[in-house]
């Protein structure tokens, strides 16, 4: 029994992460069509940002002394400021333009902003120890489960739950979920376009530091090549959620990260190492079953 | 944009590779040529090692040179990239190198010294760890200058045998690189020599996995806890994998690879505690080798920083153990200096006796320094050899 | 008949143009002499050939696939396993099907064998992904593209797992890998004159139209999937054998983002924006790298810090898609006039 609790608790917490890269791209997605290829790499560059500069082996922490209550908001504020810089220095000049042109002018901002960190800090990954007594267990009906996970799951939750209040609630939620549905008819109907666009990509851009925050905790590293893994997994789940569907991202987030574990737990050990073969497998079963995703947007039906 | 135009670009660069390449190496001078990574992910790895040959280059040069010549350098670079390494090997040849060094990876450094192989060259890798850096993977011309990685595995599976009284092992091993699957080799192939040693569970991870919860679940269910733990996996997800070890309160002993040295990286584990690593040379001071400390005092007056990791030596042992068999062979020519570093048999460096035949261009038996990391201090406390070499069939087997 | 040979005659300069482009590129090598610059030239040969291939299918589909590099890994695998050695075969892959392990089939058997077999994986897995159009499809190439790499990353016996494969005979020579490209945009010409390529032309911009035509859309596009992966193949058996060793992860997201994004900066529905795209994007890669070496003007000699090509190639890509957003082409083919429309 607490063996199966324990492995409900490792999906959870690697479905939450891949949840909140999945709601980064499908925010963005919702608004713009663009699928960002740069979503990875604003996340390593969060956690850049809390070292200086250096191609030394040892890491200088510069922001990560901060204490936790200033260190969260900076992080969450470098993730979105380099999210709209992005915008306005690059995207916008995107606007209507076909989507595969956008994805790899996303890409190139990627590739921008890797060599760029690769630049200033070497391609030695570096070690940061952030808050590492979250790595203690806590025991939760008799399994022993890091706190870190426990937090991991809670925030990733409460994240969830103020976006979905913010998008319902508020007028600025109101104009994006419009902007989500029909983007030219919500624009007509007086929705500011620039101001709804610029706050997908900031709130998409903190996403992005939330996930950095916590894969520095857990890994306790900072690496150039870092979101890359997760940005894909979340960019797989958003299309298998139903493109432009934020609760569709994030179901098929969890979904994937529990798939992803159950496999390592099941599977023999000589196929283990193939266990990323099967969830790939399982997307193309998945996208045959229903191409549109499992959660379809009114807006993506295609009418023919 | 017209196709004039483009040819016109086309002649510019062409003028420009031309005036490089006129630089043809006269009979006054040697020249080592570096076909390594100066930018891109490798070149953390590549850089430190090259620096410390750099030194060893420095030092002969100073002493006179070799056979009474100059060694001059020459360099290109790979981007970390496959086919650029292929042009790499080729642009240090046109300048006339005698001698190719290659990137450390193997995969990496592979298209430079293939290059240099079928010029007939004598090619050097870095710090490869793998069997095919050599003979088996390159050609009869190529050498790797560092310690294959089942090595290392092994010797930390009969050193906590004898030294920790170990007896029930786990296996954990990281599937993403060659280098770690190495480690697991050597690990396997010593286990069964050990009598009353057994396997009491093994697992995979990938090095990029964000969380190895599952995998950590599997060690904490099992009916008996280990006695120690070989892990098999490199930077930067080895480092992941400790704290998230160590974090679910697993306090087991963590047996390593030579990939995990260097204290840069102990500030992410907190008091990392029964933590061993096989090293060819101590960073930190206290090597039982005085020389090597010297050695450290040296690579920090000419780089700025101290050795980040022991990966710094292999570059020093290289152009050591090339300078005695160009002075032997009394000639640069690639076959005869082949055979000079075939002959040698335990010849002493800085960083533990090295050996070369006609089967192997690579080390499959060697002194490994124990680095016990405790309370986040990492320190020499012994030094093995393991009790025999690992044979070159099973090798080339795996 | 007579309609073939109209568009024929109009559209015939395109592949003749672009064939004298890649002719004087392989004099200049040739003029050159010098063993790197070669090496640099069949590079960009295998580019084109590669940027080729996804042309045939994503320009004349318009669905954007990530997969194709997999098949690039098909073909580079097939040729090792043809070409290398026995001896060395039986040792590094022993998991070989006996016939294979006894073949030592030389370099021009080993390509076309490679093409054919991407083409054939390609049919069985284009059976199921074809039916799906728009992200959907791009994203089930991409976990196809991932399932061909974990399965190459991890089957021991028969790829050598993440190891390098080694022993592929090298060929430096700059023929074959020009003669192969000359062939790689014949295929690519042939096949957007072809009445598929035109049916699924059609049916990228106006899709509603072309069925209501009775263009079978996943029978086009399952024609064109088979037709580029042929090319990948071959383009990634000739890698193997310009590089000398192969592993997956050469084959991987790296390969694929750099050789989408010279196509659509190339311009996406073109066929000379492929061919153009890689040459001139190659050409600033090596103008940057040359900068990076240091340049001398005069008396002072020009040096760029290490890693700025990366991130000048990223920007000058990022900068030419703001003005050209349908790539430095556009839908345009070049014609004896100019451009003309494709």
């Amino acid at each position: 029994m607490t063996e199966i609790l324990q492995v409900v608790f490792d999906a959870l917490s690697l479905g939450s992460l891949y949840a909140l890269g999945a709601l980064g791209i499908a925010l963005i997605f919702g608004v713009m069509r663009l699928v960002n290829f740069a979503h990875g790499d604003t996340m390593a560059f969060c956690v850049f940002a809390m070292l200086w500069p250096s191609v030394d082996a040892a890491a200088i922490v510069f922001a990560g002394n901060l204490p936790a209550w200033l260190l969260i908001p900076f992080i969450l504020a470098v993730g979105a400021g380099l999210s709209v810089l992005s915008e306005i220095i690059v995207f916008r000049r995107f606007r209507n333009t076909n989507p595969a042109t956008m994805m790899i002018a996303s890409f190139a901002l990627g590739f921008v902003i890797r060599y760029f960190l690769l630049m200033l800090y070497s391609s030695r990954p570096k070690s940061i120890d952030l808050w590492s007594n979250l790595g203690l267990p806590v025991e939760i009906l008799g399994a022993r489960i890091p706190l870190l996970q426990v937090i991991t799951i809670v925030t990733a939750i409460a994240i969830l739950i103020a976006l979905t209040f913010f998008l319902k609630r508020t007028r600025f939620g109101l104009e994006m979920r419009a902007a989500a549905e029909n983007f030219t008819m919500a624009r007509m109907l007086g929705v500011r376009a620039n101001r709804v666009i610029m706050l997908a990509f900031a709130l998409s851009g903190m996403l992005a530091a939330a996930v950095a925050l916590i894969l520095v905790t857990q890994t306790g590293t900072a690496d150039i090549q870092m979101g890359g893994n997760i940005m894909l997994i979340a960019f797989i789940a958003t299309v298998i959620g139903g493109l432009g569907s934020l609760p569709g991202a994030v179901f098929a987030g969890f979904l994937i990260g529990a798939i992803a574990t159950v496999m390592q737990v099941v599977l023999p050990p000589e196929a283990r190492p193939f266990r990323d073969a099967f969830v790939y497998a399982a997307v193309i079963a998945t996208l045959i079953w229903r191409p549109n995703g499992i959660f379809m947007p009114k807006s993506a039906k295609q009418r023919v | 944009m017209t196709l004039w135009h483009k040819l016109g670009m086309g002649m510019a660069v062409s003028g420009l590779v031309l005036s490089a390449t006129l630089a043809h190496a006269d009979d006054d001078k040697i020249v080592v040529g570096f076909a390594t990574a100066a930018s891109g992910f490798m070149q953390a790895y590549d850089k430190p090692a090259q620096d410390a040959a750099m030194i060893k280059i420095d030092e002969i040069n100073k002493a006179g040179g070799l056979l009474g010549k100059q060694i001059e350098v020459v360099t290109a670079d790979t981007k970390t990239d496959r086919a650029e390494g292929a042009k790499a090997g080729l642009e240090v040849i046109d300048k006339g190198a005698d001698l190719v060094v290659v990137s450390c990876d193997y995969d990496f450094g592979s298209p430079a010294a293939l290059a240099a192989e079928s010029a007939g060259k004598i090619s050097f890798f870095l710090c490869a760890e793998s069997i095919k850096a050599g003979i088996q993977g390159v050609g009869p011309h190529s050498f790797s200058a560092s310690v294959l990685a089942p090595v290392q595995g092994a010797t930390m599976a009969e050193w906590a045998y004898n030294k920790k009284n170990a007896r029930k092992f786990y296996r954990l091993l990281d599937t993403w690189t060659e280098y770690n699957k190495g480690i697991c080799d050597g690990f396997d192939w010593m286990l069964p020599r050990l009598k009353d040693a057994k396997l009491v569970g093994e697992d995979t991870f990938k090095n990029e996995d964000a969380s190895i919860a599952a995998q950590i679940t599997r060690i904490k269910s099992l009916p008996e806890q280990p006695d120690a733990i070989m892990l098999c996996s490199m930077m930067p997800g080895v480092v992941s994998a400790i704290k998230q070890i160590r974090a679910a309160g697993i306090t087991a002993p963590i047996l390593n690879g030579s990939g995990v040295d260097g204290s840069y990286w102990l500030s992410a584990v907190p008091d990392l505690s029964n933590f061993f690593t096989p090293v060819q040379g101590s960073i930190y001071g206290d090597d039982p080798n005085k020389d090597v400390t010297a050695f450290n005092a040296k690579y920090k007056e000419v780089t700025g920083a101290d050795p980040s990791s022991q990966y710094v030596y292999p570059g020093y042992v290289m152009i050591d153990v090339w300078a005695k068999a160009v002075e032997r062979a009394k000639s640069t020519d690639a076959d005869a200096v082949v055979a000079e570093l075939e002959k040698m048999k335990d010849e002493p460096t800085l960083f533990g006796p090295r050996s070369f035949s006609s089967e192997i261009h690579h080390q499959n038996r060697g002194r490994y320094l124990i680095v016990e990391t405790d309370k986040g201090k990492p320190r020499v406390i012994d030094e093995w050899t393991i009790s025999e070499a690992i044979p070159v069939d099973y090798l080339v087997s795996k | 008949m007579a309609e073939r040979a109209s568009i024929l005659s109009r559209t015939i300069a395109t592949p003749v143009i672009l064939g004298l482009l890649l002719t004087a590129i392989a004099l200049l090598a040739l003029l050159m002499g010098s063993g790197p610059f070669n090496q640099t030239i069949i590079d960009i040969f295998i580019r084109v050939i590669l940027v080729v291939g996804l042309y045939i299918f994503i320009g004349n589909s318009g669905v954007i696939s990530f997969g194709h590099i997999g098949f690039t890994c098909l073909g580079a695998y097939m040729t090792a396993w043809l070409t290398i050695p026995p001896p060395m075969k039986k040792m590094a892959l022993p998991g070989l099907p006996g016939f294979v392990l006894e073949a030592k089939l030389p370099f021009w058997v080993g390509v076309p064998a490679a093409a054919i077999f991407a083409a054939l994986i390609a049919f069985f897995f284009g059976k199921i992904l074809m039916r799906l159009s728009g992200i959907a499809a791009s994203i089930a190439t991409f976990a196809m593209l991932a399932l061909i790499n974990q399965i190459y990353s991890n089957w021991e016996d028969v790829t050598g797992a993440t190891s390098s494969v080694v022993g592929i005979p090298i060929n430096r020579s700059i023929w074959p890998y020009f003669v192969a490209t000359l062939v790689a945009v014949a295929i690519g010409y042939a096949y957007s004159i072809s009445r598929s390529g035109l049916a699924l032309r059609a049916a990228r911009d106006e899709a509603t139209a072309a069925a209501a035509s009775g263009v079978d859309i996943p029978k086009e596009r399952l024609r064109a999937f088979v037709i580029s992966a042929f090319v990948m193949g071959g383009g990634g058996a000739l890698y193997a054998h310009s590089v000398g060793v192969v592993t997956p992860d050469t084959f991987y997201l790296g390969l694929t983002f750099i050789s989408l994004s010279m196509l659509v900066v190339g311009g996406m529905g073109s066929l000379s924006g492929a061919v153009i795209g890689v040459v001139l994007l190659s050409t600033i890669i090596q103008i940057l790298r040359l900068f990076e070496k240091g340049v001398a003007l005069g008396d002072t000699v020009l040096t760029i810090p290490n890693g700025v090509q990366e991130i000048a190639i990223g920007v000058i890509m990022i900068v030419i898609l703001m003005r050209r957003p349908a790539g430095l082409i556009g839908n345009r083919e070049v014609g004896w006039k100019g451009f003309r429309k494709a």
